[in-house]
């Protein structure tokens, strides 16, 4: 007994050590790419650290600790203008998620029923997710032009006045918020592969107990899918916060600085102007906005995400 | 309870709502697909023809109306080299695709299979990362890849996906490895394989949808990641698609035909590759199942 005790442990020992050798990788990543830069970027927040030196000679000048100087000085650079670009990202990001959530819960929902073509029209809709931002962003800024643009046609046509979209303070953020939508074929398909595990004996006793589509929606859809719309939500309001390519492609923050999101403001001061100091400083409350969303979301979570019993 | 009509009924209820359900489908995917369709007739005219009050929505131009015009495509601008673009674009993404789907599967099936101290701290670390803004990294790497002399190079854009090629794609992995039953990879310990063989007779074959979708999402990640690019990449001749038809956007002076052309060829390699794909694409992360 006690030796087949003794070569189990060893086995485990085995395992274990052919464990880490697997995971060299991911140890790797997630300590250099990830975490360690996390710590840096902090610190790097509270220096004057600049490019241009650097980048020339490749040797680090001593970096001078500056305190809060950084922090003071982006909340109240007029120029910088931090506040306004708080609010446009969050406008933004809570824009976009509560929109993309909802169309593509709407869209899954109709993609999961036995409809003809339903393969196709599920690679339709992922389609816009795969193109090139950048190229998806240059696209939409011609069908959304005020002079000759497809889209204003429509509007003219169904009796609106035509909008600005892209090149006006006002609609420039729900402009890009459509484009988002328009792009958010992943949703729909993690949002598909959660329909598909709603357990099916459930909907088939709730249909022989009389529950019409509306009721069985509501009682045995909605609530088994708590999980994958918080999975959603949760990783749509990581991206949106981040969101970029529109203002580095087309917007260039404009106009005026209704689009000057938070990440553009960073790699604007950071990396055009060269001011890593501030650019840290900028992601750093960046990062603390982030985490205090997304810890609102958790704690929202808790009273509307129905748990199945026997989970891991 | 259950007559035969009210069974009837209901059945045709269901057509009903099926058939609406299709209508509406069919008519969103048309306005889901006029974008991309738009831009390529816009590339088939003359820039002239291009933003006429009203819009044609065939490609046919004013001044020869039968004829395409295909000869956008033979881009004038220096500023969009769309081949040397093409196979910069393809220098990054390869490498990131093998070395990232590579890295990934040994890491999931470290988490998936095995036993060793530490697993749940390193798990959610991991997926802790997910949630992690990547922008909030960018400064630290940026100084650390000048550092080692890397600015103006693919290294600091492919180096990453030597490590674990992204959380979500181990999360992903990490799922379908689980939905494949266990007693497999017993039977083959016992017949005295080891981990690798394990790994790679039993583990990869069949989760091969799963290793599809993962490659085309660090495809997908890493052709159209412009922000990184823009960051790391300076010279012009070492420019990619996207950079390229960014810079081109930049400077184009009311080409807008030629502009629309570059903009079908930065969609096409994405869309083919896609295109190819797809079936096991999206089935793949269906099937993931994608649970808790």
């Amino acid at each position: 007994m006690a030796g087949k005790k003794k070569k189990k442990s060893l086995m485990e020992k085995k395992e274990q050590r052919a464990a880490y050798v697997f995971l060299i990788p991911a140890f790797l990543g997630l300590s250099l790419i990830t975490y360690i830069p996390l710590l840096a970027a902090m610190a790097i927040g509270f220096t004057d650290l600049r490019t241009g030196h650097f980048v020339r000679n490749r040797v680090l000048p001593p970096p001078r600790f500056v305190g809060f100087d950084n922090f003071v000085e982006i909340f109240t650079n007029p120029t910088i203008d931090f506040l306004n670009s708080i609010g446009v990202t969050v406008y933004y990001a809570l824009f976009a998620v509560i929109s993309s959530v909802f169309y593509s819960f709407f869209i899954a929902i109709l993609l999961n029923r036995k409809i003809p073509g339903r393969a196709i029209l599920r690679a339709i809709f992922y389609l816009p997710y795969i193109l090139p931002a950048a190229a998806v962003m240059i696209s939409w800024h011609f069908l959304l032009r005020y002079e000759g643009g497809l889209i204003n046609y429509f509007l003219v046509n169904l009796g609106f006045e035509r909008s600005h979209f892209l090149s006006a303070s006002e609609t420039v953020i729900p402009s890009l918020v459509m484009i988002a939508v328009w792009q958010c074929g992943n949703l729909i398909v993690i949002f598909l592969a959660g329909l598909q595990n709603v357990p099916r004996v459930y909907l088939e006793a709730a249909e022989i107990d009389g529950a019409n589509f509306l009721k069985r929606f509501r009682h045995i859809t909605v609530p088994c899918m708590t999980p994958i719309i918080f999975f959603n939500m949760l990783m749509s309001l990581v991206v949106s916060l981040q969101v970029v390519v529109p203002a580095l492609s087309v917007t260039r923050g404009g106009p005026g600085k209704s689009s000057m999101f938070m990440t553009f403001l960073m790699y604007h001061v950071g990396f055009r102007e060269g001011d890593l100091g501030k650019g840290s400083a900028i992601s750093f409350i960046f990062f603390i906005l982030a985490a205090i969303l997304a810890a609102i979301l958790f704690m929202t979570s808790k009273s509307w995400i129905f748990y199945e019993e026997g989970e891991d | 309870m259950f007559t035969k009509s009210g069974m009837q009924n209901k059945k045709q209820n269901e057509k009903f709502c099926n058939r609406l359900a299709f209508t509406v489908l069919i008519l969103i995917a048309a306005m889901v697909m006029l974008p991309i369709y738009w831009i390529f007739r816009s590339s088939l005219m003359g820039s002239l023809d291009i933003f006429i009050w009203p819009p044609k929505f065939l490609p046919m131009g004013t001044i020869n109306p039968s004829e395409w015009n295909w000869s956008n495509y033979t881009i004038r601008s220096a500023n969009f080299v769309f081949l040397r673009n093409l196979m910069n674009s393809f220098a990054i993404s390869v490498p990131c695709v093998i070395f990232g789907t590579a890295t990934a599967i040994s890491c999931a099936y470290a988490f998936a299979r095995l036993n060793f101290t530490g697993k749940r701290f390193l798990f959610s670390l991991c997926i802790g990362s997910m949630l992690l803004p990547t922008m909030v990294t960018l400064i630290p790497l940026y100084m650390a890849w000048t550092y080692l002399g890397f600015v103006d190079s693919y290294w600091p854009l492919i180096l990453p996906y030597l490590c674990g090629g992204g959380a979500f794609n181990i999360f992903l992995l990490r799922q379908f490895i689980r939905t494949i039953p266990r007693d497999l990879d017993e039977a083959a310990k016992i017949d005295g394989a080891g981990y690798w063989q394990i790994l790679f007779n039993i583990i990869i074959p069949s989760i091969r949808p799963a290793i599809i979708v993962i490659s085309l999402l660090i495809f997908i990640t890493t052709w159209n990641d412009l922000l990184q690019q823009m960051i790391y990449i300076h010279s012009a001749d070492k420019y990619t698609l996207v950079l390229g038809l960014t810079a081109f956007f930049g400077n184009f002076k009311a080409d807008f035909a030629g502009m629309f052309a570059a903009t079908v060829l930065t969609f096409t390699p994405g869309l083919i590759i896609y295109l190819v794909c797809q079936r096991y694409f999206i089935e793949g992360i269906v099937m993931t199942g994608m649970k808790n």
